[in-house]
């Protein structure tokens, strides 16, 4: 038991370099393939081969394959219609596209020995950040100086606009961080989770027979866990995509 | 767990003393309906599960060469056993139950999806067909319309033709009435003058002859001339 090396839980969620070169040029440009950089390339990697897959050679009739890649569309054009409105699908290949970048992100990061692409702050952050700042540019190129309107609600006392304004100002400039941080720590907590576990169970796993048997009952419960961890990563994508696609609906439409 | 182990291990002291009380054949008969299969069998559908080709490596050379491998793989530390194996092996075990769990149903949803579809489509098919056959069938019905149209273009000529010549006809005829009018109307003039003039003549001479019949030298040349004639009537009847 002495010899276990027991690293961090948070371990997993390191940026590390794989391949990197540091030229003299440039003011010596580092140029580092990141395991960041390699799972986002497995990402882009698998969306493009299962939609090149799933396009059936573009056949009318769909095979078991490509009738679920056409259901997944189906759901999504569904949702931006219901969310923004019926003359917004211009807004469905970017939603379509997070979805499955966020999806296969996630579902990568169940692979045991993977890295968790969408557990990076760079990544959530990141993406929640920039579709902030486009759904802002995009609300003020629509609606010009109107768009501040969207901080006053309708109805309300003119005392109470300094508040209210300052009140909806921090909202609506939370969104940018909690979009991001709501998939971050869903990701983190449960990979962290299922490291401790994972751990707790190998020291388990390596004691004497009898412990080993009698550990198969939380290995059950562990396994719940792997499934309710694939349940998260679908859920997390779909509330993300379900939040931008309200982020843009206010954009579009004031309220 | 332990209580199914025991449960089992009874079930299997019982089974020779319940079986020794039924007749062979029954036996043989409720073992192949409700017992489980004999373990040769279950052993040779494992071995029938693991991915080799039967004709390069037996099942069982593949299963000892993977259990080999692995083994291997461990003892030179090539695969380190950690708290990822665990992760690993839960990960495996989930997937293959969740995908032994959602094949048949997603198979059975996407039959009838893509049935549903392929429904549509063939029917979206047919009712084509059948628009473009009615089509053609209506169109069939105007094949003799070019023949048609050109008799019907000759008569019309004719017509025009017969038409145009009535129209000439007719307008001789309507000159001739006319020159034929003008002509009765002249010659009814030219009778009433002549008429006119012979009035005017008899009047004339009537008048004359009045005058003159009232000189008495016309009317003493007239006697004389009477009795002229009666002389020579008398002379002529005296002969």
């Amino acid at each position: 038991m002495s010899g276990f090396n027991i690293l961090s839980p948070l371990s997993q969620f390191e940026v590390s370099s794989l391949i990197g070169v540091n030229a003299p040029i440039l003011g010596y440009l580092n140029i580092t393939l990141t395991n960041l950089a390699l799972y986002s390339c497995f990402i882009l990697l698998i969306a493009l081969g299962l939609h090149l897959y799933g396009n059936n050679d573009s056949n009318l009739i769909p095979n078991k394959w490509s009738i679920s890649l056409e259901t997944s569309f189906a759901s999504l054009s569904s949702m931006v219609r219901e969310q923004i409105g019926a003359q917004s699908e211009i807004y469905l290949p970017f939603i379509y596209s997070l979805f499955f970048f966020i999806l296969f992100g996630n579902l990568i990061s169940n692979v045991p020995y993977s890295f968790a692409v969408t557990a990076s702050g760079v990544v959530s952050l990141g993406l929640s950040v920039t579709i902030f700042i486009g759904v802002t540019i995009l609300a003020l190129s629509i609606h010009g100086l109107k768009f501040f309107s969207f901080f006053i609600p309708s109805g309300t006392p003119l005392a109470l606009v300094p508040l209210l304004v300052l009140i909806e100002l921090v909202s609506y400039l939370a969104r940018a961080v909690s979009l991001g941080v709501r998939l971050f720590a869903n990701i983190v907590a449960g990979h962290t989770l299922l490291k401790i576990l994972s751990t707790y169970l190998y020291k388990l796993f390596s004691g004497s027979v009898l412990i080993a048997v009698i550990t198969l009952i939380p290995f059950a419960i562990f396994l719940a866990l792997i499934g309710l961890e694939i349940a998260v990563s679908l859920i997390q994508a779909f509330v993300f995509t379900l939040l931008v696609c309200s982020y843009l609906r206010d954009a579009v439409h004031l309220h | 767990m332990a209580s199914r182990i025991a449960f089992s291990s009874m079930r299997a002291a019982a089974r020779p003393r319940a079986a020794a009380a039924l007749p062979r054949h029954a036996v043989r008969a409720m073992a192949t309906s409700s017992n489980p299969p004999p373990p040769e069998q279950r052993a040779s559908e494992l071995m029938e599960k693991l991915p080799s080709s039967p004709g390069l490596l037996t099942k069982g050379t593949s299963a000892i060469v993977a259990t080999g491998l692995a083994a291997t793989a461990i003892s030179q530390e090539l695969y380190v056993v950690n708290e990822e194996t665990i992760i690993l092996v839960a990960s495996i075990i989930f997937v293959t139950y969740l995908s032994k769990m959602i094949r048949e149903p997603y198979k059975e949803w996407a039959e009838a999806n893509i049935a549903r579809i392929r429904k549509v489509l063939e029917g979206a098919r047919a009712e084509h067909t059948h628009a473009v056959q009615h089509r053609i069938d209506n169109v069939a019905q105007l094949k003799d319309v070019v023949s048609l149209t050109q008799g019907l273009f000759a008569i019309s000529k004719d017509t025009a033709k017969t038409e145009a010549e009535t129209f000439v006809q007719q307008q001789k005829v309507a000159v001739a009435a006319e020159v034929k009018s003008v002509l009765d109307s002249w010659v009814r003039y030219e009778q009433q003058l002549k008429e006119a003039e012979q009035l005017d003549l008899t009047r004339t001479v009537i008048d004359r002859v009045l005058v003159d019949l009232k000189q008495e030298k016309t009317q003493r040349d007239i006697l004389m001339q009477a009795v002229a004639e009666v002389e020579q009537l008398v002379k002529n009847k005296a002969v």
